[in-house]
């Protein structure tokens, strides 16, 4: 298993530049550090919300690919999102979930992702496709095949917890908010 | 009984630009959420904090959101209040049911509905109280908070026990 850093680093070479919502706490933070964008969308609060906003623009933006890097510990606050997802079933969404079953940015307490596959459910909510993947040539494979099929998606990445916390996002959050927006315009 | 105007009020909303209404349903806002049922146009979220989540996506899209949602919900989404709509200046509109309006109203609504002016004062969300009387002026007050990019709320209270 690859730790969070390195699996986003995969990641962020394989899609190129797409459009990112990333979860609040060390996900944002490694983003940030792995790959500052105008289309990455940092939620820095709001914990468990990234795969919802991610929905409404996927909503209203169909003709994008939206990519959601969630965690487990995020996932499990709203997981209700995986109903209304699954409802709605957008084809342009690419749900990522880094699962190490902690809360690393609280100081790696454990979370209950061990005792269940959060895919899985995902599965059950109506997602099109999903996978758990753990080492690079897992990870750059389903990449590739996602390009090909309809979403949502999901992407079970389990990783390993630790690694050098991530420096925090410098941008102040209106900023983020206003190149995000003016980028998606572009879009 | 609910008013009327609030088939009207979801009617102007609409004609004005508001694209998306998204939230849980409230019968204080039965009228409302049924009008727009009608029309096809409510997304109904499994939590109210979902539903800003959504909305804001939306917003960010340039798409313009209402999220509705009963005072016991509006209580759950302070934290998204104030670490994403008012941290990112999303402008959203919230329509919320006021329950423990009214002295009599069902016991688990009575503490909420007794804080909640001060509640949304110390949030600083703009807000009004919207009538049968009111309710066209309060959406145009609504509409133009928006265009400064803020957040606000329209207060209906429940001034009937079922």
């Amino acid at each position: 298993m690859l730790i969070r850093k390195k699996a986003m680093k995969i990641i962020v070479n394989e899609i190129g530049n797409e459009i990112i919502i990333s979860a609040n706490g060390f996900i944002s933070r490694d983003l940030f550090n792995v790959c500052d964008k105008e289309n990455n969308f940092y939620m820095i609060g709001s914990m468990g919300l990234a795969s919802s906003i991610s929905l409404g623009i996927a909503i209203k933006k169909p003709k994008n690919q939206i990519f959601v890097f969630d965690g487990d510990g995020n996932i499990l606050m709203n997981f209700g999102s995986l109903v209304t997802i699954g409802s709605i079933k957008p084809k342009n969404l690419v749900h990522i979930v880094f699962d190490n079953s902690r809360h690393a940015s609280t100081g790696g307490q454990p979370t209950n992702s061990k005792f269940i596959k959060i895919e899985k459910i995902a599965q059950k909510c109506n997602y099109s496709h999903v996978f758990r993947v753990q080492n690079e040539q897992e990870i750059i494979k389903v990449l590739k095949k996602i390009k090909a099929i309809s979403g949502p998606i999901m992407i079970l990445i389990k990783i390993n917890h630790g690694g050098k916390i991530g420096n925090r996002i410098e941008i102040p959050p209106i900023e983020i908010k206003q190149r995000f927006m003016t980028n998606l315009e572009k879009t | 009984m609910t008013k009327n105007f609030q088939s009207d009020l979801f009617n102007f909303l609409l004609k004005n630009g508001v694209e998306n209404f998204i939230g849980v349903p409230d019968s204080t806002l039965k009228k409302f959420i049924d009008e727009g049922l009608k029309k096809k146009k409510i997304l109904i979220s499994t939590r109210e904090e979902e539903a800003i989540g959504i909305a804001v996506g939306m917003s960010l899209s340039k798409s313009k959101s209402l999220v509705f949602m009963q005072n016991a919900g509006f209580a759950n989404s302070l934290s998204t209040i104030t670490s994403l709509v008012q941290l990112y200046g999303i402008p959203l509109i919230f329509l919320i049911g006021w329950r423990g309006y009214l002295p009599n109203d069902a016991p688990e609504h009575e503490k909420i509905g007794k804080i909640q002016p001060e509640l949304i004062k110390n949030l600083g969300l703009i807000s009004k109280i919207v009538t049968e009387k009111n309710w066209k002026d309060s959406c145009l007050w609504a509409l133009k908070q928006n265009s400064k990019n803020l957040a606000c709320g329209l207060i209906i209270r429940r001034e009937f026990v079922d």
